[in-house]
């Protein structure tokens, strides 16, 4: 845990000590700020705000964002050889990799963070729905780590960050896009099938609509799990 | 303090390192010798718990690099061949994070005094991308240090750097004698000599020799050679002169003069100056050549090839 915790805030202040951090946080506002603004416009006469309107929008750009945030956390340090150092310190591997992907959740959290800005303006001029709100922001908060435990696991499989991101950006993508698969197979079980295993499928139907369900939650911290098991095998096999 | 027995480390069907066995008391310099590819940086690999061998066994300070991996890495300071920093922290804080990583108690202070040993506490707070190559490797140092490890392993500190830096870097290694055993690979042979208490040859993954250089000059070198000049004649009738003495093994015109070949338990100096001063020649140099560590090296080398 204490070396968790080291390579943790060593990770955080990487991210915030590099001027990309603070881009990528502006670009995160200058999206996200268009998509609310044209929601609010379109609220005065259409319709009611969306109130799970930005982790749905988020759902589709952590598909992209989470390589560009989880690249450089392992593939870097073996290019550098800087992972030699953290490998011969004593400390077990397993806290390597925790501490990296909790400073890249914790980092994906302050962006997620900066756009609650919406929901103060949302309650400054109307009723907006909280419950809804809150289950999207926490189901998204899920999904976004689960992303970035993919994203961390193709930087430990390769030095090449180009590689790392481009990886992790396509199998991402296919977990994005996999129910769409679904349409096209004539058994509704495996169609049933194939949602359970996407992004998406725990997402658009639950959360998104406000309902927090166990098996949601299990998907996300599963495939966490299992990603930075399989991320602590990658490192070890460093060593052979 | 380090002790290795018929270390083995194989990578897919190659034999990286393949029965390497030595040992290095407390307090002592050893020197880790041989050519690029020869298995030094296996050898340190191992030691350092970053991978284990594929059999024998290794030891630092009592404890086996296989089982007690933890207790190894504690007691080492480790300085790679490249060395690991990160570009964007500051000098302070990347040493900071290292003695936290091996759980060093004040390490503020542990920071501060390391910095000041290798001169570079008023940089401690630019970037080391900042750094010159020599600085780097003066960084690498005190990381290595900075958790005062009795076992410090240093591979190849002085490549690619500037030769002050290389004095610099040679003249830290030598000061830290006595307080740590060091282990120092290298393939630059006179560098070996100078910082090293003994050395350890290694060519294709196994020892060829170990010994203090001294022991190897003697052991591999049974030759002395003797350069002699002289005046009063013609290179021809000098070899004549020369060839009537059959100890000498070989004769190789050198300059004005000739190296002779001759075995090193011999008085011959006596004969060759008698046989010269019976002769109408004059003498006009005759002295004893160095024996290197180089030609040991590259003798033992081609032997290994051949």
């Amino acid at each position: 845990m204490r070396a968790t915790w080291i390579i943790f805030r060593r990770e955080v202040s990487a991210y915030f000590s590099s001027p990309l951090a603070y881009l990528i946080a502006f670009a995160f506002l200058l999206m996200t700020g268009i998509i609310f603004n044209n929601d609010l416009a379109r609220s005065i006469t259409v319709k009611s705000v969306d109130p799970s309107l930005i982790p749905d929008f988020l759902s589709l750009l952590m598909v992209l964002f989470a390589p560009l945030f989880t690249m450089r956390l392992l593939s870097e340090e073996s290019r550098e050889g800087t992972l030699e150092l953290l490998l011969t310190a004593p400390v077990p591997d397993y806290s390597i990799v925790f501490g990296k992907f909790l400073s890249a959740w914790f980092y994906y959290s302050f962006l997620l963070g900066l756009t609650l800005f919406y929901q103060i303006i949302l309650v400054n001029i109307g009723y907006p729905d909280f419950v809804h709100t809150t289950a999207s922001y926490l189901g998204i908060w899920l999904y976004g780590g689960a992303t970035l435990a993919v994203g961390l696991m193709f930087s430990a499989l390769t030095e090449n960050q180009i590689i790392a991101a481009f990886l992790s950006t396509i199998t991402l993508f296919i977990l994005w896009i996999g129910d769409l698969a679904g349409d096209i197979v004539a058994s509704i079980d495996l169609a049933r099938v194939i949602r359970n295993l996407t992004l998406q499928g725990h997402y658009s139907t639950s959360f998104a609509v406000g309902i927090i369900r166990l098996g949601d939650v299990v998907y996300y911290s599963g495939m966490i799990v299992i990603m930075l098991f399989l991320t602590i095998q990658f490192v070890e096999s460093r060593r052979w | 303090m380090i002790e290795v027995t018929n270390l083995k480390k194989q990578y897919g069907s190659h034999m990286a390192v393949d029965g390497v066995s030595f040992e290095a008391k407390q307090g002592e310099i050893l020197g880790l010798l041989g050519p690029n590819g020869a298995g030094k940086t296996t050898t340190m690999r191992v030691l350092t718990g970053f991978m284990p061998p594929t059999s024998g066994t290794a030891s630092v300070a009592g404890f086996d690099v296989m089982n007690d991996s933890m207790e190894v890495r504690r007691r080492v300071g480790y300085l790679p061949e490249k060395v690991p920093v990160y570009p964007d922290m500051t000098l302070f804080n990347y040493v900071a994070f290292v003695a936290k990583l091996h759980n060093v108690k004040n390490h503020k202070q542990k920071v501060e005094a390391v910095l000041d040993r290798f001169d570079l506490l008023d940089r401690r707070d630019k970037l080391v991308r900042s750094l010159s190559k020599g600085l780097k490797q003066r960084l690498g140092l005190a990381q290595a240090l900075v958790h005062d490890p009795p076992v410090i392993v240093l591979d190849e500190p002085t490549i690619g750097i500037d030769p002050k830096q290389v004095i610099e870097v040679r003249d830290i290694v030598k000061s830290l004698r006595n307080d740590h055993t060091v282990l120092f690979s290298s393939h630059i042979l006179t560098e070996v000599e100078q910082v090293c208490d003994r050395v350890v040859i290694i060519n294709k993954g196994k020892v060829v020799a170990q010994g203090t250089a001294s022991d190897l000059s003697k052991q591999f070198m049974p030759q002395r050679q003797l350069y002699i000049e002289l005046d009063g004649g013609n290179q021809e009738a000098y070899q004549r002169l020369l060839r009537s003495l059959d100890m000498i093994e070989k004769i190789e015109p050198q300059g004005r003069g000739f190296i002779l070949h001759i075995p090193s338990d011999d008085a011959l100096q006596k004969p060759i100056t008698r046989v010269i001063a019976n002769s109408d020649f004059t003498l006009i140099e005759m002295r004893q050549l160095d024996v290197s560590l180089e030609d040991v090296f590259l003798d033992i080398i081609n032997k290994g090839e051949q």
